[in-house]
């Protein structure tokens, strides 16, 4: 039996110095602080989301100082004033007695779960006395930054600058990564899709009616429901787009780049594709089309089992309602180590179909530069970019910058993975540190054995977030940031089809002691004696010089939430120039054809749509034109391994906002009836799942929406770390049965896999 | 698909538990005992009798007491017990419950003034004695209190059954001959009962004249029982759909254990066991207090199956 | 004339994602472990690859021929002057014979008041105000319409009017006020 003295209970509990391992109530969290209504800063404050990484205009109201309700921003049309389950929720953040509001240090063993309270002063001179030593011993590049990419990566990211490390990643790696650099070396750029408008819709499992991006989930359902447009899903799994499908075509894991190709094959050889648009637009055609020989529907049937009829079918379909057609080039990725091949091989359906600015097809944004350069007069005001005079250049390289392949990746995130190899391998050099902003790797990176013992590697490791996150469990620093319902933040940029600006802002006091994350990092700056690089001094003075001093105009954004100019432009479609046109008498000329076909240019090295890339053979040898690579993903006698995302949970972020746990927290294994059968499982049944890399057990759903080879489950579940109450040892943990494996060129961690199943 | 939906437990379909049941068999056996007492009273040649028998004074018994322990049950089963006045002062006469509250009202007082009419020798004995005077005072209404009683407990055995009916969602209960069965049932118990008491309370002779008239009403009201029952199983039988799915409570389940063990194998199947035996055994005290306890086991757990199986089908 | 508030759930439109849930929990302060409104997505249903969901709204159906209404012993249960299916909570003393009464399952005892709870459409807190109810103002993918069913040229009328609708469980004659558009299978083309 343990013996608990007066003097040892009263060190334990010493307020201030509160170190308690066992207790139900966190240290450091929103429990241990007695509950005070919520102090409203306005009757209904217009926002900004950020439940997820979509981030929605919201508006939202205090209830009686107890609840807050959170709705859609009207003034944004394509929201529709809308808001999801997750956005709906945000405000459980607030009041959520498990809500870290005080820094936390580690008094412990690393993970154990022992924390005390500290100051922020005591918060910031550690963090400042640990990474300033590594600094000096090991150089700035030992200290790897990570954050969720957004409004708070901005400055934190200036802060990992400041302090001279090049190694920062977002989680786009782990994502979105890869259509993102598939885009880019296609068209220099990110493109939007005009979903609304199209008439046929090729989507290869962007579940927009789960995954919801509220804008795009709504332009969608416009464009079936109002409009009448057809929508063709491939997916291994009957998820909730796919029911809304026309048609369903559950394709074998990992093997969509063979459908796309077809598709191309077909638009080809069939003599469908947009002529015109390929001459005056496209770079290295002929490269691809040669490729895409080979690739016919019967070659791609054996492996996507999807029919050959089918594929040519579709094929013919899409390309007969071209160019008001487009095919969905996908947001989470990784469904194959081939990428990049994938996702440019959707790209080139859409470049085939030449629906590149037209209506119902894909477009480049349109912010306030270009647009009033076309409008010949200023419509909106440009953002000023704040920039700061002295940053340092880091002299090494970043650890993911060995291999040149991955040339793009440098900046769009980094390879985030490849913290772990540096770490425990040295590869290419060790990495001492790891300062991590809302962020959860143990949960979305692939094989949390390896990220565990990564940080058990790291001499410092400091977390900013809201929980104790199952990453912050083991940190030696939790930085406790403001939920964004307490947050000012930089003016963001929300053009489309025309320039847009929203703004978050406070909707009631902040609780606890808690600060926005552009806060900390600049008071640890001052901390760690870079402050003079952080010139600014608070929010306010940073939006008012974002919008060049226009007191008027801030006024206006921070009343509406979002503002919105001019109207709707497409470069290439007629009806949209000429009612710009009308509308601005200064605009620039149109074409002979009353568009503006002509001034449409790609920030490609040729100018041009590039279908095949020399620039990308350069770095990146044999894989300048897009080709089919067979790729092994499961081993003969294993099940492939999926994942998916479901509409009241975000993947690394949500699962303890009590709120959403009480909706789902757990994601029982989807399993077809003849796989399960003969394994004699039934839903509710124990199972394991095993991996080459992890085992883990969860529950069965039997269902006939799954392939027969395949199981599914949805991400984020299972958290391993006691701090996380509502979310701990529920469920299938994703990460821990991925391996950590890299596709090339766009540098996307893996997340297909084979596994074994077996009944407990 | 996963339930992302959030908790079921509220849409489980039994809302209302055992101690419903109890309360419904305890309203059932007040309502029985009292019929059965007032009815046997009735049928003989001579009321006037100036003794009370035995079966009589275990009905004077059973039915307020039976009846208060089943509104305790009721009351603390609200979720707002000490609220329950409300439910005195407001009606809405739609409601079934609404009606059998106001039965009620009038008849737990009427069964109180009978049990004093009829025990008024036995009220010294059992340290009474203050309520003598209020049982001599009634005592020349009694044909009144009887008849009033007599009626309201028809009323309230059948309310026990209409209760439930009148929720149209469940096919099991919405059938018109439960109110029938619960009265049925209710005698049968209240039978039981009464013999139980009269042969422990009252010291009944086990050759007793009125214990032996009771007795013989056993089989028959068994019967009408039975007969109920298999009339209430073909309905939904020849009903189809939602009607015929909740036959599916016969057969699986905890309370088709209940239906079996309980209702049909103690309560018809002991009674009917022990009429093989000898006379002299089956009309020993122990033959007539396990019969009559069989019984009541049975009327329960009838009750409890209609409850539980009764809501856990839902159109 | 008397409004008749009707609510119209298009599954074919609705993608389970419960918003409305949210929405409702939050503006109508519901707690913890107690629900007025959940949508289910059963199944899938069929052969693959011809399957499809269920989207199964579950809340108060405000019928018009109400078996709560009936049942309860107090009138704790009522009907308002618009024929919103309306609880007194000062008035219930919690015999849950409404609970039980309800096919549609939706009642539930409000484990802070101890009095039986649903939807009422917002009536106290959105409605007053002027506004649609939680659910309707936040659906993702307007699903939900909400309005005056006396109204010829409201936009449930006239969707009443032009799409076939079903009600839940009608052969029992409860009138429910929540129509249903139902799914139509292989896409969604109105």
């Amino acid at each position: 039996m343990i013996e608990l003295d007066r003097r040892s209970f009263l060190k334990g509990a010493g307020a201030g110095g509160a170190t308690c391992a066992l207790a139900s109530i966190l240290p450091g969290s929103l429990a241990a602080l007695e509950k005070e209504p919520l102090k409203a800063l306005g009757e209904e404050v217009a926002s900004i989301c950020e439940m997820c990484s979509t981030r929605c205009p919201i508006k939202a109201r205090v209830i009686n100082g107890k609840n807050v309700y959170i709705s859609g921003n009207k003034e944004a049309k394509s929201f529709g004033g809308k808001v999801c389950a997750r956005g709906g929720a945000g405000h459980d953040l607030l009041y959520d007695p498990q809500r870290i509001v005080k820094p936390l240090k580690r008094v412990g063993k690393r993970g154990d779960g022992q924390w005390a309270e500290v100051s922020w002063q005591e918060a910031y001179e550690l963090m400042a006395d640990k990474l300033n030593t590594i600094k000096k011993e090991f150089g700035a590049e030992t200290v790897a930054f990570s954050s969720k990419k957004g409004s708070l990566s901005g400055h934190f990211f200036h802060f990992a600058k400041a302090f001279g490390s090049p190694n920062t990643f977002t989680h786009g790696s782990l994502c979105p990564g890869a259509y993102v650099m598939a885009s880019k070396a296609m068209f220099g750029t990110k493109l939007k899709r005009d979903l609304s408008n199209a008439k046929y819709i090729i989507n290869f499992g962007h579940n927009l009616y789960e995954g919801i991006n509220m804008s795009e989930t709504r332009n969608l359902m416009k464009a079936q429901a109002d409009r009448g447009a057809k929508l063709v899903v491939f997916e291994p799994r009957f998820s909730i787009v796919a029911d809304k499908a026309d048609e369903w075509h559950p394709i074998r894991p990992g093997t969509d780049v063979a459908i796309a190709l077809a598709i191309c094959h077909v638009l080809i050889s069939d003599d469908l594709h947009d002529k015109a648009f390929i001459d005056q637009y496209v770079e290295g055609f002929d490269e691809f089309a040669k490729e895409v020989q080979h690739y016919t529907p019967e070659w791609a049937e054996p492996i996507t089992d999807i029919k050959a009829t089918d594929i040519r079918r579709i094929a013919r379909e899409i390309a007969a309602e071209a160019p008001h057609a487009l095919v969905d080039y996908g947001h989470r990725a990784t469904f194959t180590t081939e990428e990049f091949e994938m996702r440019r091989a959707i790209f080139a359906i859409n470049v085939l179909l030449g629906n590149i600015e037209r209506k119902g097809g894909l477009y480049l944004g349109k912010k306030a530069k270009t647009y009033n350069k076309f409008a010949g007069e200023k419509v909106a005001p440009t953002l000023a970019k704040l920039t700061v005079e002295g940053m340092p250049k880091p002299s090494a390289k970043r650890i993911d910058q060995s291999d040149k392949q991955y040339t793009m990746t440098w900046k769009n995130g980094g390879i985030y993975q490849s913290v772990l190899e540096a770490a425990l391998n040295d590869k290419p050099y060790g990495l001492k540190a790891w300062v991590m902003a809302r962020t959860n790797p143990m949960q979305t990176m692939n094989d949390r054995a390896k990220v565990l013992a990564a940080m058990k590697k790291m001499e410092f490791i400091v977390v900013c977030d809201v929980y104790i996150s199952e990453t912050a469990a083991y940190a030696d620093l939790i930085l406790p940031e403001s939920t964004y319902l307490e947050r000012d933040e930089d003016v963001a940029d929300k053009s489309g089809k025309n320039p847009a600006y929203y703004v978050r802002q406070r909707v009631v006091e902040t609780i606890g002691d808690t600060k926005p994350s552009w806060q900390i990092f600049k008071e640890a700056a001052d901390a760690m004696g870079i402050g003079n690089l952080f010139p600014w001094q608070d929010m306010e003075t940073r939006q008012f010089a974002q919008l060049n001093g226009d007191a008027q105009e801030l006024k206006r954004l921070k009343e509406k939430g979002y503002l919105s100019y001019g109207k709707p432009l497409l470069l290439r479609e007629p009806s949209l120039v000429q009612a710009f046109v009308e509308q601005y008498p200064q605009a620039k000329a149109t074409d002979a054809d009353g568009t503006y076909s002509s001034q449409l240019k790609f920030k490609t090295p040729s100018g041009k749509i590039e279908l095949s890339s020399t620039q990308v053979e350069s770095f990146a040898p044999g894989r300048g034109v897009i080709r089919y690579r067979p790729v092994e993903l499961k081993q003969a006698d294993e099940l492939y391994f999926i994942q998916g995302k479901v509409a009241v949970h975000t993947n690394g972020a949500t699962h303890n906002v009590p709120m959403l746990a009480n909706l789902m927290s757990d994601n029982g294994l989807w399993i077809h009836p003849v796989t399960a059968g003969k394994l004699g499982i039934q839903t509710g049944d124990r199972i394991r799942v095993t991996s080459s890399v992890g085992s883990e057990e969860g529950s069965a759903l039997v269902t006939p929406g799954i392939r027969q080879d395949t199981v599914f489950a949805y991400m984020g579940f299972g958290s391993k770390t006691k701090e996380l109450v509502r979310a701990t040892g529920k469920g299938i943990h994703c990460g821990n049965l991925l391996p950590d494996r890299t596709a090339p060129v766009v540098g996307m961690n893996l997340h297909t896999t084979g596994v074994k199943l077996a009944k407990v | 698909m996963n339930n992302i939906w959030g908790d079921m437990t509220q849409y489980e379909p039994v809302t209302w538990h055992w101690v419903i049941a109890v309360y419904l068999f305890l309203a059932g056996l007040s309502a029985g005992s009292l019929l059965i007492g007032i009815g046997l009273r009735w049928a003989k040649s001579e009321i006037n009798s100036a003794q009370e028998v035995a079966t009589l004074k275990a009905a004077a018994v059973i039915g307020p007491v039976a009846i208060c322990l089943g509104l305790a049950c009721l009351i603390f089963d609200l979720t707002k017990p000490f609220d329950f006045w409300l439910i005195l002062v407001n009606y809405n006469f739609e409601s079934v419950m609404a009606i059998g509250v106001l039965a009620l009202l009038l008849y737990t007082p009427l069964a109180f003034a009978y049990a004093m009419i009829v025990l008024r020798d036995d009220l010294p004995k059992w340290g009474m004695a203050f309520l003598s005077p209020i049982a001599m005072a009634l005592l020349p209404m009694r044909k009144l209190i009887e008849g009033l009683l007599f009626v309201l407990a028809i009323g309230v055995g059948a309310y026990t059954g209409f209760l439930i009916s009148a929720m149209n969602a469940y096919p099991m209960l919405n059938t018109a001959v439960l109110p029938a069965l619960f009265l049925v049932s209710g005698l049968s118990a209240g039978a039981a009962a009464n013999s139980v008491l009269a042969l422990l309370m009252f010291n009944s002779d086990v050759h007793d004249f009125e214990l032996g008239r009771m007795h013989r009403l056993e089989v028959p009201v068994m019967a009408v029982e039975i007969l109920f029952l298999l009339m209430l199983f073909s309905a939904l039988y020849f009903k189809g759909g939602a009607a015929a799915a909740a036959l599916a409570s016969l057969s699986t389940g905890l309370w088709a254990n209940v239906f079996w063990i309980g209702v049909v194998g103690i309560g018809f199947g002991v009674p009917l066991l022990f009429m093989l035996l000898p006379a002299a055994t089956r009309h020993s005290k122990g033959a007539m207090l396990t019969v009559a306890c069989a019984s009541l086991t049975g009327v329960l757990a009838l009750r409890h199956f209609i409850v539980y199986a009764g809501q856990s089908y839902i159109s | 004339m008397k409004k008749r508030y009707v609510m119209i759930h298009d599954e074919n439109r609705c993608i389970g994602c419960q918003a409305c849930n949210v929405a409702c929990r939050s503006e109508n302060s519901v707690p913890e472990g107690v629900t007025r409104l959940q949508v289910r997505v059963e199944g899938p249903f069929g052969e693959a690859p011809d399957l499809h969901f269920k989207y199964h709204r579950v809340s108060c159906q405000q019928c018009e021929n109400a078996p709560c209404v009936t049942v309860c012993p107090t009138g704790a249960a009522y009907f308002d002057d618009n024929g919103i299916v309306t609880i007194n909570k000062d008035k219930c003393v919690g015999c849950m014979y409404c609970v039980a009464a309800c096919p549609y399952k939706v009642r539930f005892m409000n484990p802070e008041t101890k009095a039986a709870d649903k939807c009422n459409f917002c009536k106290d807190t959105r409605l007053a105000r002027g506004e649609d109810p939680a659910c309707v103002s936040v659906c993702p993918t307007d699903a939900l319409t909400f309005g005056d069913a006396n109204d010829v040229n409201s936009e449930v009328s006239k969707l009443l009017n032009t799409k076939i609708s079903y009600q839940d469980k009608s052969h029992l004659g409860t009138q429910p006020r929540i129509y249903r558009i139902p799914t139509k299978r292989g896409g969604i083309q109105s």
